[in-house]
C-alpha cells in the first residue's frame, strides 16, 4: 500500500445559507486549490463527492458530474458520487484514500456537501425519515431524534449515565464552536441548564442536545505521498482506517447503548495505523446527539463500558484532558452538513497539526488525531486515522 | 414586464413512496402473508425451517444459512416495553400524529419498533407489558395494514 496525504483543504461557512446546492460546491471547491501549490482542477485526476440525499433536499442526482464541471475538473482516472448517510463525506475520503493507496489514482479531490434549508422544513425533517429503514421502522415514527433518545434512555437504564452528564458534552463543545467563525452557532455558549431546559424534540434529548438542520460544503485534496511537497510543506497523512456494519433495522443492532460496531472499527483502525486508543491525542467524533459522544468514548476505548458520562464530566475530553474531543465545535455547535461534516472533522485536524487554529482550541503537540462517523441508526461506524507526520 | 403565466399545481396527492408504509400486495412484495395475516389480526413473521432463525423483518432468504425454505409462524400478541419516547419530530403525512409515542417492543427475542397507541408518556416505563394493535391505513386508493402496540389492559 502507498501512503497517503492532505495537501491542502477548504470549508465553507456552515449554518442556514443564502446558497445552493451548487454553490456550497463551488464556495469550497475553490477555497481548497486556494490552499495549495502548483495544483490546477485539470490536474485532478479522480474525484469523489460526499452527498448524502441531493434527490430529496436539491432535487438532483448523477451529482458528481454536475460538481466536476462547477469546478472546471475533468477526471480522467475515477468519478463517484458516495452516499452512506451521515458518513457520506467519509466514505468519499476513504474512496479516495483506497484508490491513491492502490495505486489506481495519484491525485484525488473530495468534495463534501449538504444544502438541508429547504422552503418547507417538515420536508427536510421527512427526508430524515427514511434513513432508517422506511418501510419498516421509519413508518413508525423512528427518525434520528426518536431513535437516538432510545439509546440515551438505554444507556442511563443499563450504565446510569445522567441527563446533566449529556448536557455536558454540548457545553464543552458549543464552547469549543461559540469562537469558530465556521459554525453554525457561532457566538453563544451555552450552560448546562440551558441544555436541560431547552425545546424537548425527544425526551430525553432536547434542541441543544441535538445536531442541527445545516448548509454547508468542505473539499480536500489527497496525493499519493511522494509527490506532497509539490504542493504543501507541511502535508498530514492518513494513517489507517476502520469500518464496520451490523445490523441496519433496530432489531438487527447489537443494542441500543453498546455500539460493537464502532468497537470493531476503532480495533481495526488502531490496528492498520499500529496505535493504540491511548496514543491519539485529538478525536473528532460523531457527536449527532449529546449521547452520542457518550457511548463513542466507550466504544473508542478512551474509557470504560458504561462511564463515558465520567469521563465528560471529569474533563477528561476536554483541553488537558485524556483525549481532547470536538476541538470545532462538535456537529453540535458546528452543525451536521451530511455529506460535509466528515470533512470538516478531518480539516480541523489538518489545521491542528499544522498549528493554523486559534490558541483557545489548540491542542499543542498533538501528532495522532481519529475522526469517527456513524450513520443510520448507529449500524455502520466509520473512522480514520490521521497523523502529523 | 409583461410576462405570460406558467401555471404549477399548489396542491398534488401526497406520492405514493412517501407516505411511509409499505407497498403491501402480491404485486409489490413477496412478503405479502405478513399483511393479509395482520388483517386478520396476527403478527407473523418467517422463520428458517434449515437453520431455525427466527427473522424480523420476514424474508424471502435467510440471511444466517442463506436457504429460502422459510416457513411463516405467528408471534405472541403480546411483548415488554424495551424502549420508548415522544417525539415531536413527525415526517410528512403524519403530521395529525404529534405528539407522537415510538417505542421498541421486545416480542419473542425480536427487538420490533412500533408506533405506541392509547398511553401518556408518563404511564410509559421499561419493562411494561404491551399487546399488540392492528390499524387499517386509508389512503383513498389502496387498502392497507399496520401494526401498533399499547399498554396491556
Ligand atoms: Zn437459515
Amino acid at each position: 500500500m502507498r501512503r497517503v496525504a492532505v495537501v491542502g483543504v477548504g470549508h465553507t461557512k456552515f449554518g442556514k445559507r443564502d446558497a445552493g446546492w451548487r454553490d456550497l460546491v463551488q464556495e469550497a471547491g475553490k477555497l481548497a486549490f486556494d490552499n495549495v501549490d502548483n495544483l490546477e482542477p485539470k490536474d485532478i485526476e479522480s474525484f469523489f463527492v460526499g452527498a448524502a440525499q441531493p434527490e430529496r433536499f436539491a432535487f438532483l442526482t448523477h451529482v458528481a458530474p454536475l460538481a466536476a464541471e462547477m469546478l472546471g475538473i475533468t477526471p480522467r482516472k475515477i468519478i463517484a458520487r458516495t452516499e452512506l448517510a451521515c458518513a457520506s463525506g467519509q466514505a468519499a475520503i476513504r474512496y479516495a484514500y483506497a484508490a491513491i493507496a492502490a495505486g489506481l489514482t495519484d491525485i484525488a479531490m473530495v468534495v463534501g456537501v449538504e444544502k438541508m434549508f429547504m422552503p418547507d422544513m417538515l420536508e427536510a425533517q421527512s427526508n430524515m425519515t427514511c434513513v432508517l429503514d422506511r418501510e419498516w421502522d421509519g413508518v413508525n415514527g423512528l427518525s434520528a431524534p426518536p431513535f437516538f433518545a432510545m439509546c440515551a434512555q438505554r444507556h442511563m437504564y443499563e450504565y446510569g449515565t445522567t441527563r446533566e452528564q449529556m448536557a455536558m458534552v454540548r457545553v464543552k463543545n458549543q464552547k469549543f464552536a461559540s469562537k469558530n467563525e465556521l459554525a453554525q452557532f457561532y457566538g453563544k455558549e451555552f450552560t448546562v441548564d440551558q441544555v436541560v431546559n431547552s425545546k424537548p424534540v425527544s425526551m430525553p434529548l432536547c434542541l441543544l442536545d441535538c445536531s442541527g438542520i445545516t448548509d454547508g460544503g468542505a473539499a480536500m485534496i489527497l496525493v499519493e505521498a511522494s509527490l506532497a511537497r509539490q504542493f504543501t510543506d507541511t502535508p498530514i497523512y492518513i494513517l489507517g482506517t476502520g469500518q464496520a456494519s451490523i445490523g441496519n433495522l433496530i432489531n438487527g443492532l447489537p443494542g441500543l447503548a453498546n455500539w460493537d460496531a464502532c468497537r470493531i472499527a476503532a480495533e481495526e483502525a488502531y490496528r492498520s495505523a499500529r496505535i493504540t486508543p491511548d496514543d491519539v491525542d485529538i478525536a473528532e467524533t460523531h457527536d449527532c446527539f449529546t449521547i452520542s459522544e457518550i457511548i463513542e468514548y466507550e466504544e473508542l476505548g478512551f474509557c470504560k463500558k458504561g462511564e463515558g458520562g465520567k469521563f465528560v464530566e471529569e474533563g477528561q475530553s476536554d483541553i488537558g484532558g485524556k483525549v481532547v474531543v470536538n476541538t470545532r465545535g462538535g456537529l453540535l455547535g458546528m452543525g451536521h452538513p451530511l455529506g460535509a461534516t466528515a470533512l470538516s472533522q478531518a480539516i480541523e485536524l489538518f489545521w491542528q497539526f499544522r498549528g493554523e487554529v486559534p490558541k483557545y482550541r489548540y491542542v499543542d503537540g498533538a501528532e495522532i488525531g481519529i475522526t469517527h462517523n456513524l450513520s443510520g441508526s448507529a449500524s455502520v461506524h466509520s473512522i480514520m486515522i490521521y497523523g502529523r507526520g | 414586464m409583461e410576462y405570460r403565466t406558467v401555471k404549477i399545481p399548489d396542491k398534488i396527492n401526497l406520492p405514493t413512496m412517501l407516505d411511509f408504509y409499505p407497498l403491501q400486495t402480491e404485486k409489490w412484495t413477496r412478503v405479502s402473508r405478513f399483511f393479509e395475516n395482520l388483517k386478520e389480526g396476527k403478527l407473523t413473521t418467517t422463520q428458517c425451517k434449515a437453520c431455525g432463525k427466527l427473522h424480523w423483518q420476514p424474508r424471502i432468504v435467510c440471511p444466517e444459512c442463506m436457504s429460502d425454505d422459510l416457513e411463516w409462524v405467528e408471534l405472541p400478541k403480546e411483548g415488554k416495553l424495551h424502549a420508548f419516547v415522544e417525539s415531536i419530530v413527525v415526517p410528512l403525512g403524519m403530521e395529525q400524529e404529534m405528539p407522537m409515542l415510538v417505542g421498541v417492543v421486545d416480542v419473542s427475542g425480536l427487538l420490533i419498533s412500533t408506533k405506541i397507541d392509547d398511553a401518556k408518556l408518563e404511564d410509559l416505563e421499561i419493562g411494561m407489558d404491551m399487546e399488540l394493535k392492528v390499524v387499517r391505513v386509508e389512503d383513498g386508493k389502496q387498502e392497507r395494514y399496520w401494526y401498533r402496540f399499547r399498554p396491556k389492559k
